[in-house]
């Protein structure tokens, strides 16, 4: 009891859940609108283009008009923003928190759904799935986009930011030249994996308000559950729509839109990202 | 052995109940901790008006299963026998509630209907269907649910209430310590080794309970006491928001409510800590 419990201990199981709330929302569930909204324009990037034409001078088609936006989209987050591995690293870090703190308390509890099948208790075990399932998926997604382990990618593509839509495609669609059964099931599992991510933040959001208590009558929650379940259908369409984005596109047409867009870089001296595949000289980091 | 019926969920008067009808009890039954359990079916005549408590009063009198088998009378707590006291709880046709406020004429209206009976699964079993819920007291003993009068001398007139807090407060003071929200709780599980009560979760009634006692002008001064132990392992953050417990509590207390009023608390607390320094 609380005399006898030191206060410390309290203190410190406090912050670890209240931690465990926040990166879940700061910094994960930030980046993971961002990371969509960034994604999603394979499927609407053209219109971001505003009618702006390719480098040479023609207008893109719809498909084109995604890859090219993407692409820029892609080489302006790795030119622009400084300090770019520290943000990542933060990222990683919080996800490795949440996701071990987050598996250890899910197997505190019990689903019993069977028993009571409320809406609210099925959204309970199913943020307990969806963090299960999603730890999966978000580690295959970076090992294999990000960090390179190309012998998780069926098509033994590397993702890289000079080809960043080509080798997005060819790492979905299982190879370069087209679907093949592999990578029907790399895609599936990304189809479950997002889907499952983003109620996962949603629902978050929702429980995250009755943990800090900013909702605590019924009817405010009520209401931000309204508030949730918008941002959750939103985003659902943003993820869905990357998904079908990187899905459609042909890795080998894409290839030719980003060629063009490296050499126009190349020409007017900017480094890409990774200032290897350019003749133009990038003079220090 | 007898497999339990599937659980039906009680629609109140939507049949109108057969008269001179016969009902069939499937009852999950064990003779004391540590021994097997198994399950026994009995069928009853029902007469108007009967309850869960009136038809185990004629499986005492009448200890004969379907099989024809005569077996040990079943167990079962009670008390007041009119929903105030919450000795008689236990899970009915799959759901949990008291068993005396359970009229058989609205789960069973019909001539061979089917009644499950277990006890509670979150406290451990003493006989039948009669559990021991001490861990329910020892949860309101950790959040000292009480207001701070003994003393050896008299402490004069307390503070005046106010009239709102007093009708916020007179929701949850309905509490009968009944157990039905920890039993629907997934957050909540059977812990039998008393030395592990104090970090397992407290439990929803519990956290209502120091809202309850902390909305109170006198009780308020255990305030500190009752957040630190809100903020400890098995406290209010441990509660995983599948609100079942306000869905099952018989007297309808807020109990969500309470807890996003609990982590309300806490956030602040901790902040006042952070930022004064002490407690
Ligand atoms: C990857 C593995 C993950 C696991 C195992 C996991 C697990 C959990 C669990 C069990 C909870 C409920 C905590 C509780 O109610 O006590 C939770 C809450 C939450 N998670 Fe995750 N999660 C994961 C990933 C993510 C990701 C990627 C995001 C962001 C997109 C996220 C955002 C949230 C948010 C916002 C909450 C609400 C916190 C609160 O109720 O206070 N989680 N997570
Ligand atoms: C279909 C949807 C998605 C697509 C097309 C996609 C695409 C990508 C790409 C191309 C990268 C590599 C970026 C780089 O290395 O700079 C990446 C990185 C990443 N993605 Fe996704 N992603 C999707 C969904 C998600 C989801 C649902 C999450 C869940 C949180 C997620 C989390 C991450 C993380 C954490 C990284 C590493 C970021 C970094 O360190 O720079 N992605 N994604
Ligand atoms: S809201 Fe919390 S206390 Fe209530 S049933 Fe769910 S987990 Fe248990
Ligand atoms: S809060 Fe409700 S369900 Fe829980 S013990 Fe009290 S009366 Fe029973
Ligand atoms: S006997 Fe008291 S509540 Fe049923």
């Amino acid at each position: 009891m609380s005399n006898e419990k030191s206060s410390a201990v309290a203190a410190q199981h406090f912050l670890l859940r209240r931690l465990h709330s926040l990166t879940g929302i700061v910094p994960i569930g930030v980046f993971l609108i961002a990371h969509l909204t960034t994604n999603s324009s394979l499927l609407w990037g053209k219109i971001g283009l505003r009618g702006e034409p390719g480098p040479d001078g023609q207008p893109y088609t719809f498909q084109d008009g995604g890859v090219a936006y993407f692409w820029k989209e892609v080489f302006w987050i790795n030119s622009q923003i400084p300090h770019l591995l520290l943000i990542e690293i933060t990222l990683w870090v919080s996800i490795a928190f949440h996701s071990i703190l987050g598996w250890y308390y899910a197997t505190t509890g019990k689903s019993n759904v069977k028993r009571y099948p409320h809406q609210d208790n099925w959204r309970y075990s199913l943020q307990r799935w969806s963090g299960y399932i999603g730890i999966f998926f978000i580690f295959y997604h970076v090992a294999t986009l990000r960090w390179g382990w190309t012998w998780l990618v069926p098509s033994g593509t590397k993702w890289s930011h000079d080809y960043s839509v080509s080798t997005l495609a060819a790492a979905l669609q299982g190879s370069t030249e087209g679907w093949t059964a592999a990578g029907l099931l790399v895609s599936l599992f990304y189809f479950v994996g997002i889907t499952l991510l983003v109620f996962h933040f949603a629902n978050g959001l929702w429980t995250a308000a009755i943990t800090w208590g900013l909702t605590v009558s019924e009817a405010a929650q009520k209401r931000w559950g309204f508030v949730c379940a918008a941002l959750g259908v939103g985003m659902m369409g943003l993820a869905w729509a990357s998904l079908y984005g990187a899905l459609a596109v042909n890795p080998q047409d894409a290839r030719v839109v980003e060629e063009q867009l490296l050499e126009s870089k190349g020409k007017s001296g900017v480094p890409t990202p990774t200032g290897r595949e350019t003749a133009a000289p990038a003079d220090g980091d | 052995m007898v497999a339990p019926s599937k659980p039906v969920t009680s629609k109140p008067d939507e049949v109108k109940p057969e008269m001179g009808r016969t009902v069939r009890f499937t009852i999950h039954r064990c003779d004391g901790p540590g021994k097997a359990a198994r399950w026994e079916s009995f069928d009853v005549p029902i007469e108007p008006g009967s309850n869960i408590i009136s038809v185990l009063q004629y499986i005492a009198a009448h200890p004969v299963t379907i099989e024809g088998k005569r077996t040990t009378p079943v167990v079962w707590d009670s008390g007041c026998l009119e929903e105030v006291c919450g000795a008689c709880t236990m899970v009915i046709n799959g759901r949990v509630r008291q068993s005396c406020s359970c009229l058989i004429d609205h789960i069973a209206p019909r001539n061979g209907d089917e009644v499950t009976l277990e006890p509670m699964s979150k406290f451990p079993v003493v006989r039948d269907l009669w559990v021991d819920r001490e861990r329910l007291f020892y949860n309101l003993r950790r959040v000292k649910a009480w207001v701070p009068i003994d003393g050896t001398y008299d402490l004069g007139a307390g503070p005046t209430e106010n009239p709102d807090k007093q009708e916020t407060r007179y929701k949850l003071s309905t509490c009968m310590s009944c157990g039905c929200c920890l039993e629907a709780c997934p957050q909540f599980n059977l812990e039998e080794d008393p030395e592990h009560w104090d970090s397992a979760f407290i439990g929803a009634h519990a956290i209502s309970q120091a809202r309850l006692f902390n909305e109170h002008e006198t009780g308020k001064q255990l305030k500190r006491d009752r957040l630190d132990e809100l903020m400890g392992p098995g406290g209010v953050s441990d509660c995983g928001n599948a609100q079942n417990c306000v869905k099952v509590c018989p007297k309808e207390i807020p109990l969500t409510e309470s807890i996003g009023a609990m982590g309300r608390a806490v956030t602040i607390h901790s902040l006042a800590r952070f930022f004064a320094g002490k407690k």
